[in-house]
């Protein structure tokens, strides 16, 4: 089906949500005093998206706004996936201390605005709505990053955030005009369909546009070289804003990069495999991304003191197992990235509620706030740790081993040993940094100078659920992976 | 189309003639002898205090960015509007009429914002807190005590 | 054949101005300066939309560009600390390597633009302004980046004033409610702003002169 805009809104409730609730929020704060009603109604709203999202999953597939986004399972498992990450971070920000003296009303405003802008990152199915939701989506991480203004520290990253994502949004939208104009269309459908005839003499120009598009999708999911902002950023941002932008916003760029280079950039051939346009050959080109992303973030997070940096770092390390997944050209690999984000999702989020719950308890985020905390009064927080760090580093029983399991599994099905190898050693590395951390909060003893661990029920409850979540797919991993599968379908006219 | 924008192009080139010849004329005709008074920069019989370059007020920028935002709303309306009557010929006009109320309502509701919010307010309230010693009631917990007017 | 090569004057006309521009932008060390010459730039810019017969583009760029983005760019200059001191304002550094990177990427894409054959829709001359059909398309294909744009511009206001904002925090870090305030009496007006700084300065100057 393609509809156009009013037949459209019935089919667009999560976005509706989110955008009601964006005004609505900022509204309400300018007639309340009471303002932590803002974030609950932020979290409703997070809510109400996620489960409108998962109604839309029975429905019709099809173009929507005369074919600026597609609805498609595809869509469906990213906005559904994208408005958890918003509710987890909304509530981490509820229960997170740094930001209680902060304007609510305006940052819970831009919050579920860059929610918004996520959606569309996912579902967008022609350049100038991609281009404007990843603006959407960046502008607010800027103001989110350095929302807590009394902290130079969030001053410094916002400012190289932006200064970063300029230089790259720029580079992407040349390239998309380049593409534009090869193509003379914006569509990604039609720009597949008119770029499949091979052309010697549009074959350099073509490769200039795509890899000016890649700085911008690289700027977002983090890839090496475009990765610079992303460890002082995340140091700098509010710990729910980090998070948020480690799982949603990195989320919702994997999305949208590849609808662009699997939509736009090839074509589905027979069996579950794919082939890109002839004369382009973009997957050599993130592999080598792929392969350097990982081992940089690996080899920098093993040096890093600060538990915030070193997951920032980690993140930059994961972004190259799930680029894994893209290069190999199947549903097996877009299979494997999907059901990677989604453990991720757990298992990230969990350390970063873990980490949330230290910094509340004693305002550090360096590795000695770790010593000892089992010993402390945190043996459970500490457990759940435990598991996450366990987990981040690939390690069984959980779910991000099933994950790169699966990652893993489709690059050696295309003979790809190289970056199978890299991928490997690299495991190996990381499970050195995680473990450092489960040897601090275990085998070292705390000294009388670290407070008791104190937290309150509803960020351990929090880390509970995603502790569990992280041991229930590693065991039982079936219905993620299911999901992961029927999701695999791109609307293309 | 370019021919009528070539008219702007001589308007340029006239006014930028223009003024380059009176300037010239008028440095061929003036008696020069310059001295120190003489060449301070006249403002309106003051006396000239310091530099024009000095550190401007937050408030210029706050009020310039909002000013940028809408200046971009009128940019996306105006084609719209441009179009508007043929709309309303063809008899869609409540359609688009929707669609500009939509989008300007968005908008003002950034507009109620800054205004409740007193960021268009020049003269703005800055609160300060009292000193204990003013006031030992309040001197447990410092609170706010008084509000100064701050005319910048 | 006259009239088309005066409109190639004007094309190089205004091709220089913005790379005039440009280059200011780029090589002048004093900052406010920069700031200016990025006006010829983006009037320059305005002139190619023309060029191009996107006369509609060409009217935003003067009115959001010129009237808007370089007074807030100006502003913020302004804002700069030790703007007085121009030296240090805005030195730039190593210009070899940035010549080298710059001149490499351009021949690269100067060469591989040259063979590219882009595609063309048949069509002759465009003679009626742009502005109707981009009306057409913002109500039409692009109504939903139209209305999204407003939520994006809604955002941005709302983070770009929270990040800007003047204000107090008590010494105990509390914020302080706004609706506690007290107006406060004739005598305990301050006047801050840099002229009245200025002409408070010059008071006591005089004051003490005598």
């Amino acid at each position: 089906m393609n509809l156009s805009s009013v037949e459209s809104l019935a089919y667009s409730l999560p976005e509706l949500i989110l955008v009601f609730a964006t005004v609505g929020i900022l509204m309400l704060d300018l007639l309340i005093t009471r303002k932590r009603i803002l974030g609950e109604l932020a979290l409703c709203a997070c809510g109400g998206a996620a489960l409108a999202s998962a109604l839309l999953a029975g429905a019709e597939q099809g173009y929507l706004f005369n074919q600026m986004v597609a609805l498609d399972g595809f869509a469906i498992f990213f906005k559904l996936f994208l408005s958890l990450s918003a509710f987890a971070a909304v509530y981490m920000s509820l229960g997170s201390r740094e930001l209680d003296n902060e304007h609510p009303g305006e940052y819970y405003t831009l919050l579920l605005a860059a929610a918004t802008g996520t959606f569309y990152m996912a579902s967008a199915t022609n350049l100038l709505m991609a281009y404007l939701a990843l603006e959407f989506v960046s502008l607010t991480s800027y103001v989110l990053t350095g929302f807590i203004r009394a902290s130079r520290r969030g001053s410094e990253a916002a400012l190289k955030y932006l200064i970063y994502g300029g230089v790259a949004s720029g580079a992407m939208v040349y390239g998309m005009s380049l593409i534009f104009g090869l193509a003379g269309s914006l569509d990604y459908a039609t720009i597949g369909e008119r770029l499949l005839v091979p052309s010697e003499a549009n074959g350099p120009i073509l490769f200039i546009a795509v890899l000016l598009v890649l700085a911008g999708f690289g700027y977002k999911i983090s890839m090496v070289p475009f990765h610079m902002w992303s460890p002082d950023v995340y140091q700098g941002a509010p710990l729910p804003v980090t998070a948020y932008l480690s799982v949603g916003s990195k989320a919702a760029g994997f999305a949208m990069m590849i609808r662009f280079f699997y939509v736009a950039l090839s074509h589905a051939g027979a069996g579950g495999v794919w082939a890109t346009i002839e004369g382009l050959e973009w997957p050599n080109l993130i592999v080598l991304g792929s392969i350097i992303t990982m081992t940089l973030g690996n080899l920098a997070a093993l040096r890093q003191d600060n538990v915030k940096r070193l997951l920032a770092y980690s993140s930059i390390a994961h972004a190259g197992y799930i680029l894994m997944g893209f290069v190999v050209l199947s549903d097996a690999g877009l299979r494997a990235m999907l059901f990677y984000i989604a453990t991720y999702y757990l298992m990230n989020l969990g350390a970063f509620t873990v980490l949330m719950m230290v910094l509340n308890n004693s305002d550090r985020e360096d590795m000695e706030a770790f010593r000892g905390l089992a010993w402390r009064g945190g043996a459970l927080p500490a457990a759940a740790m435990a598991v996450f760090m366990f987990s981040l580093a690939g390690v069984p029983p959980f779910a991000g081993f099933i994950g790169k399991f699966y990652l893993f599994a489709a690059v050696i099905d295309k003979e790809m040993w190289m970056l199978a190898i890299v991928a490997a050693l690299n495991s190996v590395v990381s499970l050195y940094y995680y473990a450092r951390i489960v040897r601090t909060m275990y085998l070292d003893q705390p000294l009388k100078s670290d407070p008791v661990m104190t937290t309150d029920w509803h960020s351990g409850a929090f880390a509970g659920v995603l502790a569990v979540g992280t041991i229930v797919f590693g065991v039982y991993w079936r219905p993620l992976i299911d999901l992961a599968d029927k999701s695999l379908v791109f609307f293309r006219g | 189309m370019q021919f009528e924008y070539a008219n702007v192009l001589v308007f340029l080139g006239l006014g930028l003639f223009l003024c380059a010849f009176m300037m010239g004329l008028g440095s061929l005709v003036r008696p020069h002898n310059p001295e120190r008074k003489k060449l301070t920069t006249y403002e309106c019989g003051e006396e000239v205090q310091g530099d024009s370059w000095i550190n401007f007020n937050i408030r210029f920028y706050l009020v310039a960015l909002i000013f940028l935002i809408f200046d971009i709303e009128v940019a996306f309306i105006y084609p719209v509007v441009a179009v508007f009557k043929q709309w309303v010929a063809d008899g869609n006009g409540l359609f688009a009429l929707t669609e500009i109320f939509i989008f300007i309502s968005i908008l003002v509701a950034g507009l109620v914002y800054v205004w409740t919010k007193g960021d268009l307010q020049w003269i703005m309230k800055v609160v300060v807190p009292v000193k204990p010693a003013d006031d030992p009631k309040q001197s447990q917990s410092p609170k706010v005590g008084g509000t100064i007017y701050v005319a910048d | 054949m006259e009239e088309f090569s005066l409109s190639v004057a004007a094309f190089y006309f205004m091709a220089g101005l913005t790379l005039l521009g440009a280059g200011g932008v780029v090589f002048t060390e004093n900052i406010v300066y920069s700031a200016l010459s990025l006006m010829v730039s983006f009037f320059g810019v305005a002139g190619l939309y023309i060029f191009l017969n996107a006369d509609f583009v060409a009217g935003v760029q003067v009115l959001v560009y010129v009237g808007g983005v370089l007074v807030l760019t100006l502003f913020a200059v302004m804002l700069t600390h030790q703007i007085a001191e121009i030296e240090v304002s805005n030195k730039s550094v190593g210009r070899v390597p940035a010549l080298l990177i710059c001149g490499g990427l351009f021949l690269v894409i100067a060469k591989a633009l040259r063979g590219a054959e882009f595609f063309t829709t048949p069509g002759g001359q465009v003679s009626e302004s742009s502005t109707y059909g981009i009306g057409n398309l913002l109500l039409r294909e692009y109504i939903l980046p139209f209305e999204l744009a407003s939520v994006v511009l809604l955002a941005v206001l709302v983070g770009a004033v929270v990040l800007s904002r003047k204000e107090v925090i008590a010494p105990d870090g509390t914020p302080v409610p706004e609706r506690e305030t007290i107006p406060l009496t004739e005598g305990q007006r301050v006047m801050s702003s840099p002229r009245a700084a200025l002409a408070g300065a010059a008071a006591k100057q005089k004051v003490s002169d005598v």
